[in-house]
């Protein structure tokens, strides 16, 4: 309404008012009766507990299939196993749009490159799962080409063993993560540094 | 007569020269400045696994494109020198992990043909029955994938359905979903469980109408045809030039099918049609995928009528000095006992020599080619993965091709990275 | 079949139902193109490379005791099969023919060479040759002469060694076991 000599308009100047100031008597919102329901609930801060929730309920994974675990990983993605309960089904081709890392399959020493850069691409917070034998450990192959655990290279959260996993095996891989992190549990490259 | 129809789709040959396998910028184009090289690195949505393609963009023309594999190098043919036979079978279902038991059965032919073993028909008609369900397991994981690349999202779930269904089979029979390790020099590892028949027959009768399913989405869906269609072309000369067996080759033309030219197994006594189209392009090669599921279906038909009247037969070869005995003969006999110890500690020997062996995999010709020095681990084994000669024809099949047309074109090669690499 | 009119055969093996022509290394590609135009080997189906390195001083003996097997008669073994042969030369490439027709005739080319001698390529007789011999040039290092792209495929560019070899270690980590503390 009036003219404020150039300065942006503030909402004030419009004449509203924040909702507190116009009905002083009002109560904790639907949001804040759930934050505190959790607080109840869990030992953390209640911005800390709303953020672990919110990670929790719709971390995406990035596309990183190698080999044959990346098939059990299509599974789950598939209707009987159905990640999508989870909020998970939004497999990020980019890395910088995904929080978690599934490692599905064997690293060949070529590949260990392009998968730390991968992992530097991904923005904090973000959580690593070792799938199968091979990215745990370099599972069967013991040899000259195959990297001995993804461990080696980045800082691995959870590790699923199976050659392959059942995708039941990793859902329960997955469960315990998303557990760790309401707990309050920080993702591994702050406890263990970069690699361990 | 001729039992191969080779039609012409093209004039001469496509295949770049003088590097067969890389599509060269040409001269004018790289000195006007235009070119965007971009990378399609080793970790990219497409499913196939870890391929780098590096081409060459003139606008949204590919004119450059360079193939670069070995991210998925794992060493197998170097680990199987230091396995024993009998242990080294785990090693190959991991090369094609897709449809691993025909890998699983390559090897273990190549060490039967070695050791002049005979094996007993319920194993050669079961080992029948799952490699045409591996072959159905595979074009479902190529069917998902390649539609939900292109487009068609939809197909990965409703191909994932009848591969749930497939692998419940396996574990039923085996006890593991995917590399079941249940294939033995001599026959099987364990006798066939009741109560897999009739799971077989629910999912034989289940398999028609859901291929059924798949064509109502896709066979003249506008765009897929539009995707597929006159896209990726190769001839049946360079076909054969290229080294392309199976599907591919197949959907240029060529009549060719390990199972009748050479059949192995049961081939002989089971009827099938082998599907063969002649436009060479994607909607080809979809097609062939397609009528194969169909007729592997009915493969497995003859096969569980066959196997259901050999309840009872033995399922691996007698040969001790090969087979582990049964278990409660252990408790019983020495000779049993001294066989045991020795085929798990040492290991069987299998005589010196060299042989190779090939077998339709689902991509095409799988061969194994084993050099044995008479001791009880292999000299050398190599794989000839019909993936690692399909990518060698990207560069044919991309000649003239846009951009969008890389991944169809690519993804209808129908390679698994996993044997391409080994 | 006539396949004694190959050029540069050296000698033909027949095993377990299948033929093997050892051919010179000079005449190699004499032989391909042959064997392609003249007796309908239209697709080279592999190209594999063996190393030898330490086959005759195994001492390893062949197959124990089966109808094939044994024969406890023949002098020094000790009832076990012939040991084996000693072979040419430390490095055999094998090729692996087919020809598209009824019947799917295969045979297999066999050339002995030393570490470092080189083998003709084989590209311009059939295109499908090219990743197979860099591949094998990658691996177990044979030098293929003519190869208009001789580049690592497999391994990292920079990788020194040729990994199948029988003299390069399987490498890998010594497994610690827990209870071994």
């Amino acid at each position: 309404m009036a003219v404020n000599g150039g300065r942006p308009k503030r909402l004030r100047d419009y004449g509203l008012k924040s909702e507190r100031v116009l009905w002083p008597g009002k109560g904790p919102s639907a949001f804040e009766q759930e934050l505190g329901d959790l607080e109840s609930r869990l030992g953390l801060t209640t911005l800390e507990k709303a953020v672990a929730w919110a990670q929790t309920k719709s971390m995406w994974p990035d596309t990183f299939g190698l080999a044959c675990c990346a098939i059990e990983m299509m599974a789950i993605v598939s209707s009987r196993y159905d990640i999508a309960r989870f909020g998970m089904e939004a497999f990020r081709s980019s890395p910088r749009q995904a929080d978690l890392l599934i490692v599905s399959g064997r690293v060949a020493h070529k590949m260990a490159a392009p998968l730390r850069q991968i992992y530097d691409q991904m923005l904090e917070p973000k959580w690593v799962i070792a799938m199968g034998a091979c990215a745990s450990s370099g599972g069967m192959f013991n040899n000259y080409t195959t990297l001995q655990g993804v461990d080696k290279i980045v800082a691995v959260d959870i590790y699923v063993p199976g050659c392959p996993p059942r995708p039941e095996a990793l859902m329960e891989g997955i469960i315990r993560l998303h557990e760790r992190v309401q707990a309050g549990i920080p993702p591994a490259y702050e406890v263990r540094g970069v690699a361990s | 007569m001729a039992i191969v129809q080779r039609p012409a789709i093209y004039e001469g040959t496509r295949i770049p020269s003088p590097i067969p396998t890389i599509l060269e910028v040409p001269e004018e184009l790289l000195a006007s400045d235009d070119i965007l090289t971009v990378n399609f690195g080793p970790n990219h949505p497409s499913t196939h696994g870890v391929l780098r393609l590096v081409v060459d963009l003139d606008g949204e023309k590919v004119v450059g494109l360079r193939a670069v594999i070995g991210y998925l190098h794992t060493g197998f043919e170097k680990s199987m020198e230091s396995k024993t036979w009998w242990k080294g079978i785990t090693f190959p279902e991991r090369i094609d992990y897709v449809s691993f038991q025909n890998n699983e059965y390559v090897f273990v032919a190549a060490i039967e043909k070695l050791l002049g073993i005979e094996v007993p028909p319920k194993a050669t008609w079961m080992r029948t029955l799952l490699c045409e369900l591996n072959r159905i397991h595979s074009h479902l994981i190529w069917l998902g994938t390649s539609g939900l690349e292109l487009g068609a999202i939809s197909m990965f779930w409703f191909a994932f359905r009848e591969r749930e269904m497939i692998l419940d089979l396996f574990e039923l029979v085996t006890g593991y979903r995917m590399h079941t390790r249940y294939f033995q020099a001599g026959g099987l590892a364990e006798d066939i469980p009741r109560g897999f028949w009739p799971e077989c027959r629910r999912f034989v009768e289940r398999m028609p109408n859901a291929v059924d399913e798949y064509e109502a989405i896709l066979d003249r869906n506008e765009i897929w045809m539009e995707r597929t269609q006159g896209i990726g072309l190769l001839s049946a000369a360079d076909a054969i030039a290229l080294g392309q067996t199976g599907p591919v080759l197949r959907a240029s033309g060529v009549d060719w099918d390990l199972r009748k030219q050479q059949p192995y197994l049961a081939y002989e006594d089971v009827r099938f049609d082998v599907p063969v189209y002649p436009n060479g392009d994607v909607y080809d090669r979809y097609r062939v995928h397609m009528d194969e599921m169909r007729q592997s279906t009915r493969i497995v038909a003859q096969c569980l009528d066959r196997l259901e009247r050999m309840e009872g037969e033995p399922w691996i070869a007698d040969d001790r000095k090969v087979v582990l005995p049964p278990r409660h003969e252990l408790h019983t006999s020495m000779e049993s006992l001294i066989h045991h110890f020795k085929i798990v500690t040492e290991g069987y020997r299998v005589p010196e020599g060299e042989v190779y062996v090939a077998i339709e995999s689902p991509r095409g010709e799988l061969g194994c080619y084993v050099v044995s020095d008479g001791g009880p681990k292999p000299w050398r084994v190599k794989f000839r993965a019909p993936g690692f000669a399909a990518l060698e024809a990207t560069a044919t099949c991309m000649s003239d091709a846009y951009v969008a047309d890389m991944i169809a074109i690519v993804g209808s090669l129908d390679t698994v990275m996993g044997e391409v690499d080994r | 079949m006539s396949l004694e009119a190959v050029p540069g055969l050296v000698e033909t093996k027949e095993a377990y139902g299948e033929t093997t022509l050892v051919v010179d290394p000079a005449r190699l590609l004499e032989a391909c193109t042959y064997l392609r135009d003249e007796e309908g080997f239209d697709m080279l189906v592999d190209l594999t490379a063996v190393d030898y390195l330490g086959w005759a001083s195994k001492g390893v003996a062949g197959y124990i005791g089966t109808a094939s097997g044994r024969d406890i008669n023949r002098p020094s073994t000790q009832g076990l099969q012939a040991l084996p042969a000693p072979k040419p030369k430390r490095f055999a490439v094998n090729y692996h023919l087919l020809a598209i027709r009824r019947g799917a005739p295969r045979v297999r080319v066999q050339v002995w060479v030393d570490d470092g001698e080189p083998v003709s390529s084989v590209v311009g007789i059939w295109p499908t040759a090219d990743w197979h011999e860099r591949e094998q040039f990658d691996l177990m290092g044979i030098p293929f002469e003519g190869h208009p792209n001789m580049t690592r495929i497999i391994m990292d560019d920079d990788w020194e060694g040729y990994p199948l070899r029988k003299d390069y270690p399987i490498g890998g980590e010594p497994v610690r076991f827990s209870s071994a503390e």
